[in-house]
Order: structure tokens, then C-alpha cells, then sequence
């Protein structure tokens, strides 16, 4: 309907144009005529002297028209109208001279008169003049200055150079505006990077105002962000982990501030002697980990350093008795590297973890023993500080707690063992931990199970170890083989062992043989497994002793912690009766565990208030020298004779 | 709700450190997202950085293609600027070295 509408409405229209354009033709026909008629009357009227008559023009009129010429009536017609026409202009001399030429019959008088005529119209008007200049009009947007000095620059001469080739003077061309300006996207000129032209390369000067205008618009801009839309960003995970990324970065790059890098020795001349006393000292305090959330209150209960990063350390913490509500099992992984005073990652569960190891070949897991007598297994690439697997509770595994906890064996072929106090020996596979690979009872004598509370593997192996149990024994045992289990028993404490540690120090003498035992009963012994009484017992400290670690490089020095919150550091070489450093903890607090930096030059002890302290050892007693194994192998030497002695003595003394 | 916690306790972390007189964290556009300093401030330190951080990318970019910016650090007289950027966000943190 509204179509034929339309088509109706547009012919009428048409129809009247038509009318229109006929009607302007007529009107243009007749005014022709009648300036023909008016032109030629005139002529008559000019030439009725002795010229020739109407009769004889039109004569002549008839003979140009045969030669194809203008005749004579026209071209005047012709100029009248165009005269009349421009008025309002001035006469160019050539149209002036045709006309006095052509119309040669005018007189001067009527020329003159012409000319009056014309000469009245001119007035003299006044002008005034304003210049209004043009407005510069630079609207820059900041996104796209940025963008282009950036990425867009950039892509534009990544292909599009190589892929178009071009005339030779094009390209003269285009080498002189590289050399003029080497940011300049590398196409020919004319050819633009993109759809519309820039002009941002070659950019007019900016003035004050420019870039104050862009500043504010900078600063107008962040407001599009609404509270709701933040608090989504921020509830994003792609976020979480940004922050969880740079917020441990950022803490390490603050803690680096330890260091003076402006440190301007040239400017003060007065020496401190407190460096050569430093050195001087065996043992100095260089930092304590300790974590206001996770750690206060919380015993140490084991510590491990990874192989791969050697500055991580993973400690294990009881529950704290002062806030229920938190999580009974802690782990907290420290960075002895950076000067950063929080934990790296932080792990928990649900019952106080009594053990834990790095997955040794693993350097993203972390194993933990528990008190329930479950297994557990953290990732660090996952954004969770719950374990990632639990091996179940089940009477298959443990259900008594796990307090030792090792990983055994080769790159390819390697076991997580676990021992717990009702005398359970389980190895574990890490890709399953819902059950356990093996299962070893420990009894010894008439099926009386062993309380295990500690468990060491001497140097390189895997089958044969040496656990510590709560009635106070050392026993040897294996893992495989026919006689699997408790192989020997070594008896010499009276009190529950509380420590375990074999000699693992390479050198010309293999010393592996040789282990310590740290005991409630206030002493630490030397043993071999060898023999079956200890080589030798340290009884000094006036308080239980909680655990013994070797020296990782110097055969002869160990370390002990007691109750008294005193780490004792020992070198046999020098003295057997004495530690040769002594050092207490601030507070009332007991040391738990003990353990050396792989490097050798720290010692690390973790208290019952969940602190744990890094000394550092100094390099006279830390260091080991040739002749200290030979040293050490007179040294035990002289030890057995001594309780060779002390033997006789007894067997005299009860003789008596 | 829980996760929300974890960046204000990350925040809390870095802010205890001695010396740290703010924290922004801002998205690639340079709007900032969490700040701990007054409105004003932190919405200009968002602009400048991110025309820094533009301007040091490409600078980075120009001179090897397969290298890209990993982290910023400015010392000034009065304090010190640390950025760590990403992909879709960045960190600011500016601190006093001198009290540290």
C-alpha cells in the first residue's frame, strides 16, 4: 500500500516537474523572439540613412547562414542579453570593442549614455574587516598515543614491510624516511599501516595546555570502575593468583633491602671492629623464623631442606593449645635465601603434623607424618593449603603417630618410608597414598612391638636403618630380604630415644658405621653398628636431650639440642668432654629439633614455642681441615680404649 | 570469602614490611583495583606507571623481541617504587628506603 503510494505520489511529482520545465522553455522561446524583433527594428532604425534597408540585411543574414555563419541579427541579440546580464560588471575591453565593431552602426552618444548608465550603479560601500582564526582542533585520546608508541608500531612493519614490493623511487623514498625517522612504521609513503591515516609518529608539538588536557583525561577515566566491578576482579581467580605471584616477589625484593647498595665506603673513615669479632665467634645468631599466625605456640617437630633448592626448609609444627579454632597441623616452608621474615608457603591440616620431608625428587611436594597416623601430601603449585592427597586411616597403615618420615632410594625408584609408635614400617609409593606399598612390623622378642620414635638410614642406603625406640633401645633392621625386620638390639639408654642420626660425611675414611642417639636421659651416645655397647656417651647437659645431628662436612662435629633451650656444638677432634660452642635461646623456651644447612656453615633449631633459630657456625669450627678424618678415626680410637677401661673398672667394681 | 581474605592477607604481608608507605594494585588499563593509600595519590601513581610500564615494555621489546619486563624498580631520593608486573595486572608498592 505505502509503496504504490509512494509510486503514485513520485509520478505526479514528475509530471509537474515535466510541466515546469516546459513552461521555462516556452517563457526562455519568447523572450528570444522578442529581443530578435526589438534588435532588428533597431538596426533598421540606425541604418535608415543611406545604408542599405531591412530588406537587404536580411539579405545578408541569408548568405552567412548559407556559409554557416552566425547571421548578423543573432550575434547582436546575443550581445544585448549578455550585456544587459552583467550589468552589473564592467565591460572587458575585447567585449567593448566587439560591440563597437559588430554594432558598428551605434553612435557615440548612445555608447556614451550606455556608459553613464552603468557608471551610476557603483556605490561606495564600507567593509569591515575580522579575522577570526581558524581553530586549531587536536583531540587526542591518551589510549591511542600509548598504544602506538607500543604494540601497533610494532605490527605494522612485522609483515606488512617484507610482504608488499614497490617502484624503485618508491622505495628511494621510503629508505630517506627511514633515515629521517626510524620509529616511522617502514611502509612507502602513501601507503598507511592502517585503514584510517595517523598522524601520530610525526606528532605537532604539544603544547602545556596539550598535555594537561591529556592528564586530566587520565585522570577523569579510572572512575569507570564501579565498587562491585573491582570486588569481581578481585574475587577472580586469574587475580588471586596474580596477587599470590607478585605479593611473594614484591616481599622478596623489600627484604633485600638488608643491603646497602649506597653503601659509600670512601665516606667514613672510623673502623668498627665488630667484623673480626663476628668471625671470631663460633656460633652467632643470624636470624629466627617465626610466624605471628602459623608458628606461636606450635611445637617444631621435625625440619628438612630440599635438594633441589638447598635455602628452602621445611619445618612441621604441632597444634597450638591456645587457639583451637586453626588448623592442629601446620608445615611452613622458609626461605633462609631471601631476608624475608614471612613463610614462603604455608600447608596444614587436621592433626598436628609430627613429621615431614621434602619428596626429594620432587621439588613442588611436601610429605607430612601426623599424629592420627595419616600421610599427607601438599603441592605448592596449587593454591591450596590443604594436603592434595591423605593416605586413609586404615589398620593396613599406621594408627599410631608417624614420627619419622623419609624418602629412600634412586630418582626412578623411590619409596616414602614412614615409622609410628606401635612399631609400623610402611614404604609408600607418591603417585598413591591409599595404600601402602609395604607393610613392616617391627617386633622384637617374643612379638613385643617397637615403640619407634625415630628412624635414620645410614649413607647410601635403603634396605639396612637404625631406628630409636621409646623403651630406650637402638635397633638395626632391614628392610628386604629373608630376614626382614629388627636384625640387632643396642641397649644403653634409659630413657626413650628422642634422636637418630648416622655419620654422612664423604671422605678418605668411611665412617659410616658410626651414628648418635640423643635420649631423655640426659646424654647423647656415640655407636657403631658394629658394636653392640655405645663407643662412647656425652653427658654434660643437666636436661633431656631432644636430637643429635652430624656435621654435613666435617667428620668430627656434631650438634645437640636439650630442654634448657641450649644448642651445643661438638668437635671430637678438639675435645670429647666439652662441647667447643655453646650458645641459648632467648625465652623459656626447649629445643626440639636440630639440623644443619646443607652447606655446613648453619645450624638451624626449632623450639617448642615455634621459633626456629639460624646460627651461623664459624668457619674455624664449621670448616673441616685434611687431616680431621685421620684425626677422627685416633680419636675413636682412643675413645674405645678409654671405655675398654671403663669396663674393666665396672666388672671390677661389681666383683667386688 | 576465603579467597578474598588471602589478598588482603597478602596485602597485610607486604605492608608490614619496614618502610612501605603503599600499596596499588592496578589492571592493564591502569584503573586501579586495591589500593591502600588515599584516592588521589593512588589513582595518579596507576596513570604514571602504566605510562612507565608501556614505555619500558617497548623499550624492552625493541631491543630483543622474546624479551618482556619482569619487574620495575626506581630509586628516588625520597622513596623507593617497586612494580611487578603482569600480564592483565600490576603491583605497585612504594617504599621508604630509608627507614628500613
Amino acid at each position: 500500500m505505502a509503496d504504490r503510494d509512494r509510486k503514485a505520489e513520485l509520478e505526479r511529482k514528475r509530471a509537474k516537474l515535466n510541466a515546469l520545465r516546459e513552461e521555462k522553455e516556452r517563457k526562455k522561446k519568447e523572450k528570444e523572439q522578442a529581443l530578435k524583433a526589438g534588435a532588428t527594428g533597431d538596426a533598421g532604425s540606425l541604418s535608415s540613412g543611406g545604408a542599405p534597408g531591412p530588406s537587404s540585411l536580411e539579405d545578408v543574414d541569408a548568405l552567412l547562414t548559407k556559409l554557416d555563419i552566425e547571421p548578423v541579427s543573432a550575434r547582436v541579440s546575443r550581445l544585448n542579453t549578455s550585456s544587459e546580464d552583467q550589468s552589473s560588471s564592467s565591460l572587458t575591453p575585447d567585449s567593448s570593442l566587439a560591440a563597437a565593431t559588430i554594432g558598428g552602426k551605434q553612435d557615440a552618444a548612445s555608447k556614451a549614455e550606455e556608459l553613464a548608465k552603468r557608471r551610476a550603479k557603483l556605490t561606495v560601500s564600507q567593509v569591515t574587516q575580522t579575522n577570526i582564526a581558524a581553530q586549531e582542533k587536536v583531540t587526542y585520546t591518551k589510549e591511542t598515543q600509548t598504544a602506538q608508541t607500543g604494540n601497533d608500531h610494532r605490527d605494522s612493519h612485522a609483515f606488512d614491510y617484507y610482504v608488499l614490493t614497490f617502484d624503485d623511487g618508491q622505495v628511494d623514498e621510503e629508505e630517506s624516511s627511514l633515515s629521517m625517522d626510524h620509529r616511522l612504521p617502514k611502509l612507502p609513503p602513501g601507503i598507511l599501516p592502517h585503514g584510517f591515516p595517523q598522524v601520530v609518529d610525526v606528532q605537532p608539538a604539544l603544547t602545556a595546555s596539550d598535555t594537561k588536557q591529556e592528564e586530566e583525561q587520565k585522570v577523569v577515566k579510572p572512575k569507570d570502575l564501579s565498587e562491585e566491578e573491582k570486588q569481581t576482579i578481585i574475587m577472580s581467580p586469574n587475580f588471586q593468583r596474580f596477587v599470590d605471584k607478585s605479593a611473594r616477589i614484591l616481599e622478596r625484593a623489600l627484604s633485600e633491602h638488608q643491603v646497602d647498595i649506597f653503601v659509600d665506603y670512601a665516606k667514613t673513615t672510623d673502623g668498627d671492629d665488630a667484623g673480626e669479632e663476628k668471625s671470631a665467634t663460633r656460633l652467632s645468631l643470624n636470624r629466627v623464623f617465626y610466624d605471628e599466625k602459623w608458628s606461636k605456640n606450635r611445637c617444631v617437630t621435625s625440619l628438612d631442606w630440599s635438594a633441589q633448592y638447598p635455602e628452602l626448609l621445611v619445618a612441621s609444627y604441632a597444634n597450638n593449645e591456645d587457639s583451637p579454632h586453626d588448623p592442629d597441623g601446620v608445615c611452613l616452608i622458609w626461605n633462609t635465601k631471601f631476608m624475608k621474615t614471612t613463610p614462603e608457603y604455608v600447608f596444614h591440616c587436621q592433626s598436628p603434623v609430627t613429621s615431614t620431608t621434602f619428596a626429594k625428587f620432587h621439588p613442588n611436594l611436601v610429605l607430612g607424618g601426623t599424629y592420627s597416623g595419616s600421610i599427607v601430601l601438599w603441592d605448592n603449585r596449587v593454591e591450596k593449603k590443604t594436603p592434595v592427597q591423605r593416605s586413609p586411616l586404615t589398620t593396613s597403615a599406621h594408627t599410631h603417630p608417624v614420627y619419622c618420615l623419609k624418602v629412600v632410594g634412586t630418582q626412578n625408584s623411590h619409596n616414602v618410608i614412614s615409622i609410628s609408635t606401635d612399631g609400623k614400617l610402611c614404604s609408600w609409593s607418591l603417585d598413591m597414598l591409599a595404600q601402602p606399598q609395604e607393610i613392616l612390623d617391627l617386633q622384637h622378642r617374643q612379638n613385643k612391638a617397637v615403640a619407634a620414635t625415630c628412624l635414620a638410614f645410614p649413607q647410601g642406603s635403603v634396605n639396612n636403618f637404625v631406628i630409636g625406640s621409646e623403651e630406650g633401645a637402638v635397633y638395626s633392621a632391614c628392610r628386604h630380604g629373608t630376614k626382614a625386620g629388627i636384625l640387632d638390639c643396642y641397649e644403653g639408654h634409659y630413657a626413650p630415644v628422642t634422636g637418630i642420626n648416622p655419620h654422612n660425611v664423604p671422605g678418605p675414611i668411611d665412617f659410616s658405621h658410626l651414628y648418635l642417639t640423643s635420649s631423655f636421659d640426659w646424654s647423647v651416645k656415640l655407636w657403631s653398628l658394629k658394636e653392640p655397647r655405645p663407643i662412647y656417651s656425652f653427658e654434660v647437659t643437666g636436661d633431656y636431650i631432644y636430637d643429635v645431628a652430624w656435621s654435613p662436612i666435617h667428620p668430627s662435629v656434631f650438634a645437640d639440642v636439650d630442654g634448657n633451650g641450649r644448642l651445643n656444638l661438638w668437635n671430637l677432634n678438639n675435645d670429647t668432654e666439652l662441647p667447643s660452642a655453646t650458645v641459648q635461646v632467648d625465652g623459656p623456651a626447649a629445643l626440639n629439633r636440630v639440623s644443619w644447612t646443607q652447606s655446613g656453615l648453619h645450624v638451624t633449631a626449632g623450639d617448642d614455642m615455634g621459633k626456629i633459630w639460624v646460627y651461623d657456625v664459624g668457619e674455624q669450627l664449621a670448616n673441616p681441615r685434611t687431616d680431621d678424618w685421620s684425626k677422627f678415626a685416633k680419636t675413636l680410637a682412643e675413645l674405645k680404649n678409654n671405655q675398654t677401661g671403663d669396663d674393666l673398672d665396672q666388672l671390677s667394681l661389681s666383683s667386688r | 570469602m576465603l579467597q578474598s581474605n588471602e589478598v588482603e592477607e597478602a596485602i597485610k604481608r607486604i605492608l608490614s614490611h619496614k618502610g612501605v608507605v603503599g600499596l596499588v594494585v592496578i589492571n592493564h588499563e591502569g584503573i586501579p583495583i586495591k589500593s591502600t593509600m588515599e584516592n588521589a595519590l593512588s589513582v595518579q601513581y596507576a596513570a604514571q606507571v602504566t605510562q612507565l610500564l608501556d614505555k619500558s615494555r617497548s623499550m624492552i621489546k625493541e631491543l630483543d623481541s622474546n624479551n618482556d619486563l619482569t619487574f620495575i624498580r626506581l630509586r628516588t631520593k625520597k622513596h623507593e617504587v617497586l612494580v611487578c608486573p603482569e600480564k592483565d595486572y600490576a603491583m605497585i608498592v612504594i617504599q621508604n628506603p630509608t627507614e628500613s
